[in-house]
């Protein structure tokens, strides 16, 4: 009988320790709740309602956190309270938070979403407001979705290879690769597997099939792998600040595979219903350029500066905040 | 499509099978790192371990350092020496990756070990010094065949965890199942991640059971009492 009176006991105090602990969980959980709530408002005018319910969703490269970033502080300084989601990945994930309403805008290229949506049927081409065109019924079939205003920043997918291999190989163009480097090993993003203006474009357009030795990498991991010999050509971006820096050779478009890929901030048909927001978002996307783009990278990537910090900047010098 | 079908149609496309990025030379490369790292480890690990078993002495001590090694995490590990892997020329994924798991297989072989060796029966060691072994004829005739089913239950317990955890090297771009589920994650290809998870598993399963095999064989007197199987502590 005694031995059971103990163990019972023990039970007992086995419980009440896990209910202690149960209580120190949920209090920092609770914490951490309150914690993500403190974003401060928007000093400007508040035209905007602080109801509106903004998530932004980020891709996964620097250029995408900034844009993020500037539409994110651009909105604030209006009265929104807008939050930003990191996704982690690429347009393929972007639009399933879309459809799952996780997110409810996102800074877009034009050329590549319209090439995504449509399943790679080409339709991009080099004259922006002929792609935003063909991009709206495709946007609204999926999730409802809508283009603002397009800015005139482009922002091309770009191969580039270091300057001693283009010149041991004799590469300029990506018709040279097509016919001397097809043994050379390309590095990106994951995506670029699937990207129309990536690997399958290039075996479209170029007739070059470089996915046998594709090396899938992290955003920021490419260029340091194509400095270390790793990897042969590198898939960055056209506003990439290193390829001036790190004097990489840029591949040469010649048979036009790439398409007027302005940046786009994409909404879902109810914030495109706000006209404030609306205005907001156009009036922010009119000041940027392709050289904005160029030079805030170069700060993210190479000076490793904060995309809030580097936003908050453009913003200032254009007179949005 | 369900994510049977996906997987299914994935294996089956005839082109996922060929060259260095298809499925054969993926998982040549995840067993590779591997065994590799355990290899290492055991090295690194088994020795010390059965000496201070042996000695009775500094186990505490050691089995702390081992310990803190268990709270590392093997991602962090991997992020950190990536940059310096590329800097000093040892290239992309497998460095990185490989140095990661055999810290991750370090503990559990050296703890399976250490306790082997030390509680082998007291009185069983006596008796081998009253027969007049030295020293090395103890260690080597006495207490480590006697610890052997718990020594290698450590390594099997270490084998598993580095199978399963190879698929990190994926994200430091090395070519093993784990770029399977990393490409299938980031192009949204279930067919593609699922490929790579189930291979993962299916590649520990058979490791290990050729592992139950191969202990079987060399400690036929332990297959009665199956209930302790080596197991981790």
């Amino acid at each position: 009988m005694a031995r059971c009176a103990a163990g019972y006991e023990r039970i007992i105090a086995v419980k009440r320790s896990l209910k202690a602990l149960l209580v120190v969980l949920t209090g920092v959980a609770l914490l951490g709740s309150a914690c993500g709530d403190d974003d401060d408002a928007g000093s400007g005018d508040t035209a905007g309602s602080a109801d509106t319910k903004i998530t932004i969703g980020a891709q996964d490269f620097g250029e995408s956190a900034i844009l993020a970033e500037i539409y994110k502080q651009g909105l604030a300084a209006k009265g929104y309270k807008p939050t930003i989601q990191k996704l982690g990945g690429f347009r393929d994930l972007e639009i399933k938070a879309f459809e799952s309403g996780t997110i409810n805008f996102a800074p877009e290229y034009a050329a590549s979403l319209l090439e995504f949506l449509n399943n790679k049927a080409g339709e991009a081409g080099s004259d922006i407001e002929a792609n935003l065109k063909k991009l709206e019924p495709r946007l609204f079939g999926r999730a409802k979705l809508q283009a603002l205003d397009a800015s005139e920043a482009v922002d091309t997918n770009a191969f580039v290879v270091t300057k001693a291999t283009a010149e041991k190989v004799g590469l300029e163009t990506l018709s040279d690769l097509a016919t001397k480097g097809k043994d050379l090993k390309l590095g990106g993003p994951a995506d670029c597997e699937t990207n129309p203006f990536c690997i399958p474009g290039l075996k479209n357009t170029y007739g070059l099939d470089l996915a046998p030795k594709f090396q899938a990498l992290e955003t920021g991991q490419v260029a340091d792998a194509l400095d270390a010999g790793s990897i042969d050509v590198a898939l960055l971006f056209s506003t990439d600040g290193r390829i001036e820096a790190k004097d990489y050779v840029l591949l040469e478009d010649d048979k036009t595979m790439l398409a007027a890929d302005n940046v786009v901030p994409v909404v879902t048909k109810d914030l495109a219903g706000d006209e404030s927001l609306v205005d907001a978002v156009n009036a922010i996307s009119a000041k940027l350029t392709t050289d904005d783009l160029i030079a805030m990278n170069k700060r993210f990537d190479i000076d490793k500066e904060d995309a809030a910090v580097i936003a908050k900047d453009f913003l200032a010098e254009a007179d949005l905040l | 499509m369900s994510a049977t079908t996906e997987l299914v149609s994935y294996v089956t496309t005839s082109s996922h099978w060929t060259g260095e990025r298809g499925i054969p030379w993926r998982t040549f490369e995840h067993l590779r790192l591997s065994a590799s790292a355990v290899a290492v480890g055991i090295v690194i690990a088994l020795p010390p371990a059965v000496w201070l078993g042996h000695v009775r002495r500094g186990g505490l001590l050691a089995q702390s350092l081992v310990n803190i090694g268990r709270a590392v995490p093997s991602l962090a590990v991997v992020a950190i020496l990536f940059p310096l892997s590329l800097r000093y020329g040892f290239g992309l994924g497998f460095w990185p990756t490989f140095v990661a798991l055999v810290l991750l297989a370090i503990p559990p072989m050296f703890t399976n070990a250490y306790v082997a060796v030390r509680t082998v029966e007291p009185a069983v060691v006596e008796a081998a010094r009253g027969m007049g072994m030295k020293r090395a004829q103890v260690i080597g005739r006495v207490q480590v065949p006697s610890g052997l089913p718990l020594i290698l239950g450590g390594v099997r317990v270490a084998t598993l965890q580095v199978i399963a955890t190879a698929t990190l090297g994926a994200f430091v771009g090395f070519n093993g199942l784990g770029s399977f589920i990393n490409e299938g994650f980031r192009q949204q290809d279930d067919g593609k991640l699922l490929t790579g998870a189930f291979l993962v598993a299916l590649l520990a399963l058979l490791v290990d059971i050729a592992f139950g095999r191969v202990v079987l064989r060399i400690t036929p007197w332990r297959a009665a009492p199956r209930a302790t199987k080596g197991s981790s502590l």
